[in-house]
């Protein structure tokens, strides 16, 4: 069964036949957790870097921004009895334009806020695939707890 | 037959606009004529007429009442969400088909074209501007030229990627010097073959080098432009083109727009994309 994470969205599940999945992360950060031991797995696709942009937005919708969303993937797979001291994490997306003056850098900023975030929580990323101007996808078998990454226009690699 | 010729002449394989749906456009795009006079022609048409109804009818617009004509239609719903049915239910086929150069799936582009149309109306608003139907249109339609370059891509994607990847080309860049031509020139050339407004022909033959439109330079161009930088960063219908293309600086300072504005341009996208998406189903 694919569950599919939209654009500013997540989900978090123990069903063992179940992959989360979400397409086109432009400058937007696909953020994977995983527990090898409950097999709990959850993935967020968030878009922004802080949700003071739109506070109102924030609160009917936390996992458009990385200072919201992030530590609601977290807290939602402790529900499901995931460990912090266990769970592996791997992100994807942050990708830019071509653009020398930054007014387009979102993915820049939405990794610098993620970072900030795992630093002051002592989150390690066990794998990234981040940058450049690409569109990725990535899909994680919540069997297995393995994550696959695919780079529009060419095949689907282990992250 | 060179490969320019051949990629210009494969223009006329693309279907043809219906006559009805070509005037009603021009009048659209005429700031001259009124919503009435859009009105008038499409009530000839009895498909087009029902579809555009059965949108109206449709739950998300929760109207009070059964709207039996165009001109209730018009009173009650206004004439720019009028327009845009019109748009999507003329442009939907055509913008949906997969384009396997770009590695877009069917319905992918259609999205992405959605995305940069939807965020030109959220950037008027923010501008404080009056809503602009050629803007509209021209935003939906800035990447039709990749429906008919998407085979020509495929053969010589090998060439178009090395030259991105490896020496810093943008994509339409790339495409041009394989290909002679780039998809938003060919997309400018369907829309001179439509006959549409000099504006829109060049917000879409611009829409990746706005700095080029010299005396046809308009805030049709920046504005597409701009909309199609935060469509490419959202990801939305993205393909192997990726985010390869090049932002002006220039246009966001003339238009006074800073990075914060870029970012709540887009916390306003998803919201409007689902509404939009509700209605369309429907029709
Ligand atoms: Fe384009
Ligand atoms: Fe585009």
């Amino acid at each position: 069964m694919r569950i599919i994470i939209g654009v500013a969205d997540m989900k978090v599940s123990s069903q063992a036949e179940a992959e989360l999945i979400t397409y086109s992360l432009g400058s937007c950060l696909g953020v994977v957790v995983y527990d090898p031991l409950v097999r709990v797995g959850g993935l967020l696709h968030f878009m922004l870097p802080e949700s003071q942009i739109d506070p109102e937005k924030a609160r009917r919708n936390p996992w458009m921004f990385a200072d919201t969303g992030i530590p609601f993937l977290f807290k939602e797979a402790y529900k499901y009895g995931a460990d912090k001291g266990r769970m592996i994490v791997k992100v994807a997306g942050g990708s830019q334009i071509m653009d020398d003056q930054g007014f387009f850098n979102i993915g820049k900023r939405n990794y610098a806020a993620m970072r900030k975030i795992f630093w002051r929580n002592n989150v390690l990323i066990q794998a990234e695939d981040v940058g450049g101007m690409i569109n990725r996808t990535v899909r994680l078998e919540l069997s297995s707890g393995r994550v696959w990454l695919k780079t529009s226009g060419e095949g689907e690699r282990e992250l | 037959m060179n490969r320019i010729e051949a990629i210009i002449r494969s223009i006329d394989r693309l279907p043809p606009l219906p006559a009805i749906i070509h005037q009603a456009l021009q009048r659209i795009n005429d700031p001259g004529s009124s919503a009435q006079d859009v009105v008038e022609i499409i009530q000839y048409d009895q498909g087009i007429t029902a579809q555009v109804l059965q949108v109206c009818n449709s739950a998300y617009f929760n109207l009070r009442r059964q709207v039996h004509s165009l001109k209730e239609a018009l009173v009650l719903l206004g004439f720019n969400t009028l327009m845009q049915i019109l748009l999507h239910n003329s442009f939907k086929g055509v913008l949906s088909h997969s384009c396997r150069g770009y590695d877009l799936d069917t319905g992918a582009l259609w999205k992405h074209s959605v995305s940069c149309a939807l965020l030109t109306e959220i950037l008027t608003r923010r501008l404080q501007r009056q809503p602009d139907s050629r803007l509209f249109t021209a935003a939906l339609l800035h990447d039709m030229g990749k429906v008919v370059l998407s085979a020509y891509v495929q053969e010589t994607f090998a060439a178009i990627k090395g030259l991105v990847r490896e020496q810093g080309y943008s994509f339409v860049a790339a495409e041009r010097e394989v290909l002679g031509i780039d998809h938003a020139e060919l997309g400018g050339l369907i829309a001179e073959k439509w006959a549409f407004p000099r504006a829109i022909i060049a917000a879409v033959r611009y829409h990746h080098t706005p700095w080029l439109s010299g005396e046809d330079c308009s805030d049709l161009v920046g504005l597409v432009h701009l909309a199609n930088c935060m469509a490419l960063l959202t990801g939305i219908g993205g393909g192997s083109d990726g985010l390869y293309y090049t932002g002006d600086p220039d246009l966001m300072e003339n238009f006074r727009l800073r990075e914060k504005d870029v970012e709540k341009c887009l916390t306003q996208l998803n919201d409007r994309l689902a509404a939009m998406e509700a209605w369309l189903e429907m029709g």
